[in-house]
């Protein structure tokens, strides 16, 4: 068996992966029978757990090597204990049982002459505290912050009785009084045992709740009583000559600082009253320091950024709070990325507390929208929409307009984000403005249409629709079509969804106004529809919009050539696969052939769209019913916003009674939410698949060809279902189709059929998922089914 | 203040050279974490900032030459800016340790790496030496007991 260096070498060494694992795998079962020899020599004993170490780092396991460490500590030899003192700190953690047998042993070496074991221990009982240990221990640690003067084990005991505390909070009876003690003696002054006061102090703070005892006043009062010291400490860190050993890069030790700075906060922010009397000093000291310590470095940073934040915390003074917006700014306007991230990011908690102060840099965070770094730019996004209000609305939008244009395919998230952001804000804010909105979001939609979601885009048109200034509006919808049709620059690419989506919507809605003194003529508008139909023609989104606006335009115009283009995109639909396609385009078709003044008056332009109020109360009870019965329909037909059921009904038949001779059940994508009566009897022949207390479901096979099968799956409800959605997976090598769900509510008793159909190879399985609504909320129920039959 | 939850130090290859656990982490949690973080620090560039935020804490990672080190730390309490100075910190100490430290010191020297990272983070994270000099001293005075030990047994 090799040394430590040989075996890392052949790990490196190894040309393929699969002979590295080989290699390791073999060491590691050789390291596992030798540690089951007694008689190992120690050396040997030590190369070993070497490699287990190695082992680890390369992520295996070693597990097995848990008592090894044990036995290696328990030897005399100080190589035997490092090692293994080092094994149990990295391999070992506080939930393992073995630490019992570890007790013993550190109690030992906290006591031992050596202050390089006994630094061993407590590094060791640092890592790996247990409540159970820190309650067997907590003497042994006590008696080095009693008697000991050494500056190198007390700081470690410090850091080890703040853990302690941490486990237990019931020891802190026994260690607070040392925070005291040690603060105040001379012997015990290096930087590394104030850390490990700082920290038994925060602990002390932080383990209030969990305190149980009720003499936990006085202890804050003794903690309390500290502040002076810490003060004075803090000061002589930023007098003017200081200790060369903790200088780094012009600032006097930024750990304890920081360190200092954060107890201070604790304190603070628990006894606002005892701490009153030094909150004066403290607004003294932190101005000091924020004004004083202007390096440029990363090092006065750390201090800087730790002060601001003691600031906002404790809502100190407002001065301090303008001074601290103003230190962060600074940050903002620097070079350093990682000062410009935690500045964006602590303004952003600031803003609520100081928005004027903010805003006012409003220029530095409107510079970090560009930055090369894309997780600034997302933070400046965030401020900014932050700190907009009415004032600097213009302002800041333009920004963000230009942030969007300069924006590539990786900030996808984010555009979602600004676009979403600015819709809602619009609905809130935007009036006065709505012409400035919507040239804004037109703009946008040009830009980065194809990463918006579609729903967002149905704002937009909203918007669109619902403007007032009608000159604007006749302006605006010109102007897309003009960009669409390729008569102006800035061409729109061809997977900006979003984008042509608005421009069919306004053929079929402002038809009339784009042919007016023809500004367009009605060739174009029909070809541009005819080319979108042929390109997009997979798109469902896209050809519903398109079938509608064909329908609409065709109302408008009367060449008789467009007209039969028109009617040609309607048609083609007629036996589309898609199964909403096909409704739209039969009933469109209907429509198509009424007589113009009837298509007229079902066609007419949609109405003002109220949007449903965030506070609840609709204005739309001011508007004549009667008007706009038709229209509302055909928003249903759009998917746009679901009318009320009962106006739904309405409709229906007044459709029907216009159409007079059609059966109304033509009809067929206007949701019935009723529930079905309608029985369907489960075959004798089917299945079953699963049960559970809301259904039983059975699967019947109708046919199975070569490569192609037919099945039902029939749902029967033992309670009320609404909503029933059936989701269905296969095999790689098969498709499925999901056909019609015959109903989506069922009442008790009563079954539901979902028609499936898979193609291609091999054995029939499936993977089954039901979601309703039960009378107890929302249920997903799931399954595996197998068939006997394959294809 | 600081509390560094873990620290790894990867190589640009994507190797894990050395890691250091200053919680509890189930062995699942920590290969999930290794693997996430070395795709996610590997693929920044060098302008970008060096605090990353993953899962429910921050990381703070930093490049020397071809290895990255990076540190889990807690959210809400932590100093990023200060991390980076303890990741420079330790750096140092290893730098002076080492004589112009390199991936491959480190390698082959795994254990003293610990070592020296024992005398600047100890318990769960938090910094107990800010003395380079310090920390030094104590990591040669354990070497040098060490081979005094091995000396007292060829002698006796």
């Amino acid at each position: 068996m090799g040394s430590l260096r040989t075996f890392i070498k052949d790990v490196r060494g190894a040309k393929t992966l699969a002979e590295e694992r080989s290699i390791v795998t073999k060491e590691s079962a050789r390291i596992r029978t030798k540690l089951k020899d007694d008689h190992l020599p120690q050396d040997k004993r030590r190369k070993n757990i070497h490699k287990l170490l190695y082992l680890h780092i390369l992520g295996e396991k070693t597990h097995f090597a848990q008592v090894e460490c044990i036995n290696l500590i328990a030897s005399d030899d100080f190589r035997d204990k490092r090692i293994g003192y080092l094994a149990a700190v990295i391999l070992l953690d506080e939930n393992q049982e073995i630490l019992t047998l570890l007790t013993n042993l550190l109690n030992s070496d906290l006591n031992h002459p050596n202050r390089y074991v006994v630094s061993l221990a407590l590094s060791a009982l640092g890592s790996l505290t247990s409540p159970e240990l820190a309650r067997d221990l907590y003497t042994d640690v006590e008696s080095i912050l009693a008697r000991s003067t050494d500056e190198f084990l007390v700081k470690k005991a410090l850091q080890c009785a703040a853990k302690i505390v941490q486990r237990d909070a019931a020891l802190l009876e026994i260690f607070y009084p040392y925070i005291e003690s040690i603060l105040k003696s001379h012997h015990l002054s290096s930087h590394g045992v104030r850390l490990g006061v700082a920290k038994l102090c925060q602990a002390a703070i932080l383990s209030r709740s969990q305190y149980e005892y009720d003499n936990y006043p006085e202890i804050l009062q003794s903690l309390v009583l500290n502040i002076p010291e810490f003060y004075s400490l803090l000061q002589d860190m930023n007098a003017t000559n200081f200790n060369p050993e903790y200088n780094v890069n012009g600032t006097c030790d930024p750990f304890l600082q920081v360190e200092l700075l954060y107890t201070l906060r604790l304190l603070f922010e628990l006894a606002p009253q005892e701490t009153e009397r030094y909150k004066d000093k403290l607004n003294d000291l932190l101005t000091q320091i924020a004004t004083n310590s202007d390096g440029t470095k990363n090092s006065a940073h750390a201090v800087l950024y730790e002060c601001v934040r003691t600031i906002f915390a404790l809502q100190l003074e407002q001065s301090l709070k303008v001074l601290g917006v103003n230190v962060l700014a600074k940050f903002l306007s620097g070079k350093d990325n990682n000062t410009k991230y935690v500045a964006l990011n602590t303004l952003l908690l600031v803003v609520p507390q100081e928005p004027h102060a903010v805003q006012k840099h409003r220029k530095f965070v409107s510079r970090c929208l560009f930055d090369p770094d894309v997780s600034i730019r997302t933070r400046a996004v965030e401020l900014t929409f932050a700190i907009l209000d009415s004032s600097n609305m213009k302002e800041l939008i333009g920004e963000l307009s230009s942030f969007l244009k300069a924006s590539g395919e990786q900030d996808k998230d984010l555009i979602v984000f600004v676009v979403d952001h600015l819709i809602e804000l619009f609905e809130l804010h935007a009036v006065g403005h709505d012409n400035w909105a919507i040239d804004v979001m037109v703009d946008l939609l040009k830009v980065v249409g194809q990463h918006i979601a579609l729903e967002k885009v149905s704002e937009i048109m909203m918007m669109i629709n619902n403007l007032r200034d009608l000159d604007h509006k006749s302006k605006l919808i010109k102007q897309v079509l003009q960009i669409s049709l390729g008569k102006s620059d800035g061409g729109v690419s061809g997977d900006n969804l979003g984008w042509k989506l608005v421009s069919v919507w306004c053929i079929g809605e402002y038809g009339d106004i784009l042919l007016q003194n023809s500004y367009f003529l009605d060739t174009e508008l029909t070809g541009y529809l005819t080319l979108l139909n042929g390109l997009y023609s997979h798109n469902v989104k896209i050809i519903s919009y398109i079938l509608t606006a064909a329908l609409k335009l065709s109302a408008k115009i009367q060449n008789p050539a467009c007209n039969e283009d028109l009617r040609q995109i309607i048609k083609g639909h007629m036996k589309d696969t898609n199964l909403i396609l096909q409704a739209k385009s039969s009933q469109y078709s209907i429509i198509f052939n009424q007589p113009a003044k009837q298509k007229q008056d079902v066609l007419g332009a949609m109405p003002f769209f109220e949007r449903k109020n965030k506070n609840g109360n609709s204005k739309s009870d001011s508007k004549p019913d009667t008007k706009i019965q038709e229209p509302n329909l055909l928003l249903d037909l759009l998917e746009s916003t679901p009318a009320s059921n009962g106006q739904t009904k309405n409709d229906s038949q007044t459709l029907a009674s216009i159409f007079g001779d059609q059966p109304s059940n033509n009809t067929a994508n206007v949701a019935t939410e009723e529930t079905s009566h309608v029985t369907i009897p489960i075959p004798s022949d089917a299945v079953h698949a699963y049960n559970s207390s809301d259904m039983d479901v059975s699967i019947k096979v109708d046919s199975v060809a070569p490569s192609e099968a037919k099945l039902d799956l029939y749902v029967k409800a033992h309670a009320p279902i609404k909503n029933l959605q059936v989701l269905a997976a296969v095999s790689k090598t098969q498709k499925l189709v999901m056909g019609t769900l015959s109903n989506h509510s069922i009442a008790a008793g009563q079954v539901s059929r979902q028609e499936l159909k898979v193609t291609g190879s091999g054995k029939l399985k499936f993977r089954i998922k039901l979601v309703h609504e039960s009378p107890t909320g929302t249920q997903i129920e799931q399954f595996d089914h197998k068939l006997d039959q394959s294809l | 203040m600081v509390q560094i939850k873990y620290m790894l130090m990867v190589s640009r290859q994507g190797k894990v050279r050395l890691m250091r656990w200053f919680s509890a982490y189930s062995a699942k949690d920590k290969t999930k974490i290794c693997r996430d973080l070395t795709t996610s620090v590997l693929a920044r560039k060098a302008k970008m900032c060096n605090i990353v935020e993953y899962q429910d804490h921050k990381v703070v990672y930093k490049r020397y030459a071809s290895l990255y080190f990076i540190c889990g730390i807690s959210s809400e309490t932590s100093n990023e800016l200060l991390t980076l100075e303890i990741i420079h910190r330790y750096v140092e100490a290893m730098d002076a340790y080492f004589n112009n430290v390199c991936e491959l010191d480190i390698i082959f020297n795994f254990s003293k790496a610990y070592d020296i990272l024992n005398e600047v983070l100890i318990c769960d994270g938090s910094m107990t030496e800010t003395s380079k000099h310090t920390i030094l001293k104590t990591v040669a005075s354990m070497d040098a007991l060490e081979t005094s030990d091995n000396l007292d047994q060829v002698l006796s």
